[in-house]
């Protein structure tokens, strides 16, 4: 999240720039510039794709990709990942990542080969990080599979614990979340690029979401579980948490614990607050905060799948996977929704172009 | 004599619309008896297509396939001989019963049959009877229900009957079957044996890929025996055994992803006594049946997830014909024991006691009703009671009508009830009331059946995310959606013979609009327009054939989105066969297809392009 921020950034202080020396010429890059980009993962009801929203709101174009390029992505579309002017979709049914210009949304390339249920990719220079569940019936064989992005091929594998999901790159380190594919795990890996030592540091279960917050702390939110008897009877639950963790030592330095049978799933940085969610609830705290917040900020509508913050606006989708989703837009300021716009199946996940 | 041959010679179309008498190939004053008396004897006011064993063997491609081309019924295939579900009358998959010799063989687990996970070259007849049938059939027996039946056959004379069909086509398929038939007086005997193997590697037309990780293999052994015991009474044993082996394949854009394999593993049996002795007719059977599926996420590895049902059934029936009324009282008492398990649901069981009563009237020569009631009692829920009424009236000037209405239902599934963590034990079942009103014209050679339907579904069970408040962001099912499907079916046959020349045609045709009654929205995967037909003409030894279907296009969300549907499309075959020999002891033909002529690329689930043009040639050797 942290990268796409930064070039989130980067790139509004280019529009900024743009629109200040607006005598200079600056040819647009793309009909998708100046917007940000929704993934939904598709279904049986609809391919996983990606739509398109103005900076404005006034214009939302779905199905970008297959208007570009007249080809579905297939399912389930699990991620985004981006370098300077290009957009690496990952699919996980298809152990495929196909590469677009992020812009124009024109196909650049695809990487088809030995990925195996990829899930995301971090990008460092000429480099591609993904995380790779392996097979289904099998916890030992998950990797981080290291693709140069010039070839667009595989180099090499770095075997790592079950069920590695998110990846962030940081200091020639990746910093890895086990969520544990479909059972359960426990765990951040930190990869020395370098050397491929694979340090781990043990969080609470189900770790998902993180990002480096401003004091360079590794944020984590883990789920926790439900734990059910043979039955499915519900017998009781671990805990969830947002976990701080000291890069230099891999020591736990805080971790904000929720109460039993809370299952937060979303968390996002913007600026120095973090934002999560408990159920439809979505809660604010300080990136330094020692403890979690009681009052909801603001409450989305229907299945909260997925979240970003940008200024005031709290983006929330609605995901639907057998329609198209729901992008709500609310004013963390007024709590008023602000836009309510139809985007992909399945939607998942907002990045800023 | 003449027409029966036909049927077998021509061997495609042989359409019985409203046939109220199954048994009617009493030629050389044999007996046909099947075990699925009710379709035959209950089904006043409803309209049955008959398949004989000859179409039946000139499709053997899949049952998909069979019914696709033959029944006013929508098939959804996850790519040819992948998952495959029915929407019968718009109705959803769990909507449609398969009814094994008179037993409704949907899974426990899922509600449903796959389509592709049994074979039914081996059935002697298959019969379409569209309209509800849960007093019948039980549950799911809504949009319709489809009847595999084996026959058993007793001749005064001892006969010996071999037949054997192999073919061989195009992506390395081959299959082979074996009947053997021995029929005397009071003894009758049927054993089959096929066998079906194919690396279904079809090209997926239009892009540089072939059908990834698609093939498939499976073999059926089915043994039938009936023995009269005396002129009253009867035992008949009907056994099957089935095992197939599929992979899942891939979807666009990249089907090489695809890595998955499942196995299916079924077992039936069930023991027939009759006794029919003056005007009171008993029937007891029992039953056996197993099923299991295992589905292999990686298919190099041995892990699997499994489910597997036992069920223990046992009926006793007794019907009592009052011939001064016309008129005939019958009473169903069915008792089962299911008990089921999957590898993450622990096993249960579920036991139901079920009761009807039905009662037939022919009323002077003008018209017959059926009325007919059923009531469960089942240990996990409460089952409504079911209702039915049919009627038939006599022919006027070649034009009869009928009409029926019905109350009918579906059980929720175990995996409704009790997925890991998402299973809801509050559902009860979704109940639909429909009506159906039908003109029937037969003339000679011409057949033709035209109704209107009209069902209106409650508390249909859905999965939805946030169901349940006490579990927010998990997916639970609900009762939560009511329907109402209307439309129109056509059915029609006519048969020319002039000299050695013979003509047959065929045609089907449905339309549906299923809505949803909250949103005032199509219902995702029915198709407005479904039209089949078939022609087949004979001359002397060759005959040759063409069947055609089109699908019109079917919305796959359920705001009707005009970014996600499936288009029309018109997909044709043809084929051919000349008899090389044709005499009393001994019949050889030899027959060609050509499936898909027209190389249609067409699919009935995004990204998962059915077979390009592909060719089979077969040979059938009856001594």
């Amino acid at each position: 999240m942290k990268i796409t921020k930064l070039v989130s950034t980067l790139a509004l202080i280019t529009v900024l720039f743009a629109s200040c020396s607006s005598e200079s010429v600056v040819l647009p890059k793309g009909d998708y510039e100046t917007g940000f980009l929704i993934s939904g993962e598709g279904s049986s009801a609809g391919t996983g794709s990606v739509s398109f929203v103005s900076n404005d709101f006034d214009l939302v174009e779905n199905l970008i990709y297959k208007k570009v390029n007249l080809n579905e992505l297939g399912s389930f579309l699990q991620s985004i990942a981006f370098d300077d002017d290009k957009a690496f979709i990952v699919v996980d049914n298809q152990n495929t990542i196909t590469v677009v210009d992020r812009y124009t949304f024109e196909k650049r390339g695809e990487i088809t080969t030995n990925l195996f249920t990829p899930r995301y990719m971090a990008v460092s220079g000429n480099k591609g990080y993904v995380t790779n569940w392996g097979s289904a019936s099998d916890a030992t064989d998950d990797f981080i599979a290291v693709v140069n992005l010039d070839s667009n091929m595989v180099e090499r594998m770095i075997p790592v614990g079950n069920g590695p999901e998110r990846i962030i790159e940081n200091n020639g380190k990746l910093y890895v979340s086990h969520k544990g594919a479909s059972t359960t795990n426990n765990i951040v890996s930190v990869i020395d690029i370098a050397s491929e030592v694979v340090q781990e540091v043990i969080v609470k279960d189900n770790p998902d979401e993180l990002f480096f917050n401003n004091q360079g702390q590794l944020v984590v939110l883990s789920s926790g579980r439900t734990i059910y008897d043979a039955n499915w009877n519900v017998t009781g639950n671990t805990l969830g948490s947002i976990s701080m963790i000291d890069v230099a030592s891999l020591a736990v330095s805080n971790e904000l614990v929720f109460a039993s049978g809370e299952h937060p799933s979303l968390m996002v940085l913007e600026n120095d607050t973090i934002y999560y969610n408990i159920g439809n609830n979505v809660y604010a705290i300080n990136d330094t905060a020692t403890s979690l917040s009681n009052t909801s900020i603001i409450e989305a509508e229907g299945y909260f799948y997925g979240i970003e913050v940008q200024g005031d606006a709290l983006f929330t989708l609605n995901a639907n996977f057998s329609d198209v989703s729901v992008l709500n837009v609310y004013s963390i300021e007024t709590k008023a929704k602000t836009q309510s716009k139809e985007v992909a199946v399945g939607a998942s996940k907002i990045y800023f172009n | 004599m003449k027409r029966q041959l036909l049927f077998i010679f021509l061997g495609i179309v042989t359409n019985t619309i409203c046939s109220q008498n199954v048994s009617t190939g009493t030629i050389l004053k044999e007996v046909v008896v099947v075990a699925d008396q009710r379709i035959a004897e209950n089904s006043t006011g409803y309209k049955i297509r008959t398949l004989k064993d000859s179409i039946l063997l000139k499709n053997t491609e899949s049952f998909t396939a069979l019914l696709r081309f033959n029944a006013p019924i929508y098939f959804k295939e996850y790519g040819a001989g992948g998952t495959s579900t029915a929407s019968f009358r718009g109705t959803s998959a769990s909507n449609t019963a398969v009814i094994w010799n008179g037993i409704n063989i949907n899974s426990i687990n899922s509600g449903q049959t796959g389509f592709n996970s049994l074979t039914v070259s081996l059935f002697d007849q298959i019969d379409i009877r569209s309209g509800g049938g849960s007093i019948e059939y039980g549950s799911g027996a809504i949009g319709g229900t489809i009847h595999l039946s084996d026959a058993l056959v007793y001749r005064p004379k001892k006969t010996i009957q071999n037949q054997f069909v192999a073919s061989v086509g195009s992506f390395s398929t081959y299959r082979g079957l074996y009947k053997f038939k021995m029929s005397s007086e009071n003894f009758s005997l049927k054993i089959g044996f096929s066998y079906n193997q194919s690396e279904n590697d079809y090209k997926l037309l239009g892009t540089r890929f072939k059908n990834t990780n698609g093939a498939y293999h499976n073999s059926n052994t089915t043994v039938t025996f009936g023995y009269r015991t005396s002129l009253f009474s009867q035992l008949k044993l009907y056994s099957t055994n089935y095992k197939g082996t599929r992979f899942f394949s891939g979807e666009l854009p990249n089907p090489k992803a695809a890595n998955d394999k499942y196995k299916d593993i079924n077992q039936r049996n069930l023991l027939v006594y009759t006794h029919e002795k003056d005007n009171i007719s008993q029937e007891l059977k029992f039953g056996f049946l197993t099923q299991e599926y295992q589905y292999f996420g990686d298919k190099d590895s041995d892990n699997f997830n499994f489910g597997r049902t036992k069920r223990y059934l046992s009926n006793y029936s007794i019907a009592y014909r009052l011939p001064e009324w016309h008129s005939t009282i019958t009473s169903y008492s069915e008792y089962e024991s299911v008990f089921g398990k999957t590898d993450g649901i622990v096993e249960k069981n579920r036991r139901q006691f079920s009761q009807s009563f039905e009662y037939q009237q022919r009323v002077q020569n003008l018209f017959s009703f059926d009325i007919k009631v059923r009531k469960d009692l089942n240990s996990d829920f409460k089952v409504p009671v079911s209702l039915a009424l049919g009627v038939q009236s006599k022919k006027i000037n070649h034009v009869s009508f009928r009409a029926n209405g019905s109350k009918n239902y579906r059980v929720p599934t175990f995996n409704d009830l009790y997925w890991p963590g998402q299973g809801n034990q509050n559902l009860i079942p979704e109940t639909a009331m429909q009506g159906e009103f039908g003109v029937v014209f037969k003339k000679n050679k011409m057949n033709i059946d035209v109704s209107v339907f009209y069902i209106d579904a409650k508390n249909k069970i859905v999965w939805i995310p946030n169901g349940d408040s006490e579990r927010p962001g998990v997916w639970t099912p609900m009762n939560l959606a009511n329907t109402e499907n209307r439309g129109i079916e056509l059915a029609s046959n006519y048969t020319e013979v002039f000299g050695h020349h013979a003509v047959t045609a065929n045609v089907n045709y449905a339309y549906t609009i299923a809505k949803d009654k909250r949103t005032n929205t199509f219902l995702m995967f029915v198709p407005k327009h479904l039209l089949n037909s078939s022609f087949a003409y004979r001359f002397k030894q060759v005959g040759l054939f063409y069947q055609q279907l089109f699908t019109g296009k079917t919305f796959t969300t359920a705001s009707n989105s005009k970014d996600f549907i499936i288009s029309s499309f018109f997909v044709a075959n043809i084929g051919g066969d000349y008899s090389i020999i044709q005499n009393k002891n001994q019949k050889v033909s030899i027959g060609f297809k050509v499936n898909n002529v027209f190389n249609e690329n067409y699919v009935t689930q995004p990204r998962r392009p059915m077979p390009n043009r592909n060719f089979n040639l077969n040979i059938n050797y009856k001594f």
